[in-house]
């Protein structure tokens, strides 16, 4: 079952490819685009620190860590799941949906297979090299495991940010688009590009156990960085990715259920 | 002049009927305005003043500069769509120019957007962050006009890229990529005098720095006295430079849809 899988993806994924280099201009443009705006959120970062040493006891490399693991992760979402955004207004409202249902393969795995968003790899891209420009400056020693861990936790990142796009996706099928929630709900992610510790607890609380954008990239870094106090709490990342995922899929089912037995 | 009132005036009851949207907007720019005063605050957590700006005129200059960025986009994308689909060929024989129409329907769209998003959350902000009011009142004058320009400024690129789409055949990564330019050039994430020299230089050249750099510089009072006044000049410069940039381009492309039409 697990080949047949692998085997769809990879034929879902060659159709996309075809189509992206058919129009070659617009995936250049995608991918430069995307670069550049997160450069400029970068630039940003460089600017202001061009002025202070530090930001409330974190160092100009340790921030560009934790940004580069937030763009990283967030670019296995955008690449591979970036389909979680249409489901209301290009899937459901039009009547689309029903043909998934149809289908002998899960209806999930077709929805996401449906499409693959270049832009995407413009945002992996930067995110590789922040990550790799941040990470010399760093008091760890880089080995096997730690490369090994880290791979991990960009992995964990990415699933979360998938997790929390699918549960808020998943109303659509009570309220046909719940574009404006998703969208709202992702804005909150920008909170994790800065260390959490700047913020009100309160937010800080929200982000960790509620909707946990702060294992996307503020407690995976701290995990590399001495005495940030958080290295513990980091090595939940991986569970509260799994954990996120299995929620927003038996979430999903419950949706299914609910939009089949209107549907029909 | 009528009509192009009435456009607006409808445009304004469509947009109040989308509620969802508004609320998401709302939510996510009281989120921004959050995430922006912990970063500022611990900025300076360990200092009192960035290049002669204290805490308060920063955190001013920022999410009014925030506010007004909301405002430097336009239409853009509804003139794409209507390239890209072909409905332009029957706009264009409808009694109205499209441009004026497109303009007129944004000035509609910023105004409600104006009073249902903006004010009441800019009074929020003033009354919960250090926001102050601007140093004199004649800043508080100039800063409206300069405001004014530098929305225009902003509407006029927006369409002038959206043009584009007569030769390109998506917009979408355009529009990434201008809104990535003008946060970067225009002065809408940190004031320009924070940037270093060289960059600062290449901005003054440049349109974007009239969208959101100069009027907020005039209401914090970074910019005073003559050279307040040079800035709006320059911003009239290219309020006008871009408008009949967009009407020569404009007359290019619909030659274009009649050689395509037959």
């Amino acid at each position: 079952m697990l080949t047949r899988y692998m085997k769809l993806y990879y034929l879902f994924c060659k159709q996309n490819l075809k189509v992206m280099m058919e129009y070659r201009m617009d995936f250049l443009l995608g991918v430069l685009s995307v670069m550049l705006q997160q450069f400029a959120g970068i630039f940003f970062v460089k600017i202001v620190f061009d002025h202070i040493h530090q930001l409330n006891g974190w160092t100009f490399y340790e921030i560009l860590f934790i940004y580069g693991i937030a763009a990283t992760g967030r670019s296995i979402h955008h690449i591979f799941f970036d389909n979680l955004w249409t489901l209301g207004w290009q899937y459901i409202r039009p009547g689309k949906f029903d043909r998934l249902l149809i289908r002998p393969i899960n209806p999930l795995f077709h929805f996401i297979a449906d499409r693959l968003q270049q832009d995407g790899f413009g945002q992996l891209f930067i995110g590789i090299i922040v990550i790799s420009t941040a990470m010399p400056h760093l008091d760890v020693s880089w080995g096997v495991l730690e490369f090994f861990i880290l791979v991990i936790m960009i992995i964990a990142s990415g699933f979360i940010f998938v997790a929390i796009n699918l549960f808020f996706a998943t109303l659509s099928f009570w309220m046909v688009d719940s574009l404006p929630i998703v969208w709202t709900i992702f804005n909150l992610s920008d909170f994790a590009r800065y260390p959490l510790t700047i913020y009100h607890k309160g937010i800080r609380h929200l982000l960790t156990w509620i909707i946990p954008y702060g294992f996307t990239a503020f407690y995976p870094a701290a995990y590399f960085i001495e005495g940030s106090g958080f290295e513990k709490l980091a090595l939940l990342t991986p569970i509260v990715a799994i954990v996120t995922c299995v929620v927003a899929y038996w979430f999903w089912n419950r949706g299914l259920r609910a939009f089949t037995s209107t549907g029909s | 002049m009528r009509k192009y009132i009435e456009f607006a005036r409808v445009q304004m009851q469509v947009h109040a009927a989308y509620s969802a949207w508004f609320w998401a907007n709302t939510f996510s720019v009281l989120l921004r305005m959050l995430v922006i005063y912990f970063f500022w605050k611990a900025v300076y957590s360990s200092r009192t003043e960035i290049e002669g700006m204290p805490f308060d005129s920063m955190i001013t200059y920022i999410i009014i500069a925030m506010f007004l960025q909301m405002f430097v986009s336009g239409v853009g994308q509804e003139l794409a769509h209507t390239i890209k689909d072909g409905n332009v060929a029957i706009e264009l024989m409808r009694p109205y120019h499209l441009i004026t129409r497109l303009i007129a329907m944004d000035m509609g769209d910023k105004i409600i957007h104006f009073i249902r998003g903006a004010l009441p959350l800019g009074i929020l902000a003033f009354v919960f962050m250090d926001i102050a009011l601007p140093t004199t009142w004649q800043g508080g004058l100039l800063f409206l006009l300069s405001a004014l320009m530098g929305i225009w400024i902003g509407t006029f690129f927006d369409l002038l890229i959206a043009i584009l789409a007569f030769w390109t055949i998506n917009l979408w990564g355009l529009e990434v990529m201008k809104e990535a330019v003008i946060s970067f050039f225009s002065g809408a994430l940190v004031p320009l005098i924070l940037f270093p020299e060289w960059f600062q230089t290449v901005s003054l050249f440049l349109p974007f720095q009239a969208m959101v750099y100069v009027p907020v510089a005039i209401y914090t009072g970074i910019l005073t006295g003559t050279e307040a006044w040079l800035a709006l000049g320059s911003q009239i410069f290219w309020a006008v430079l871009l408008f009949v940039l967009l009407r020569i381009l404009w007359s290019i492309a619909i030659k274009k849809v009649t050689i395509f039409g037959g």
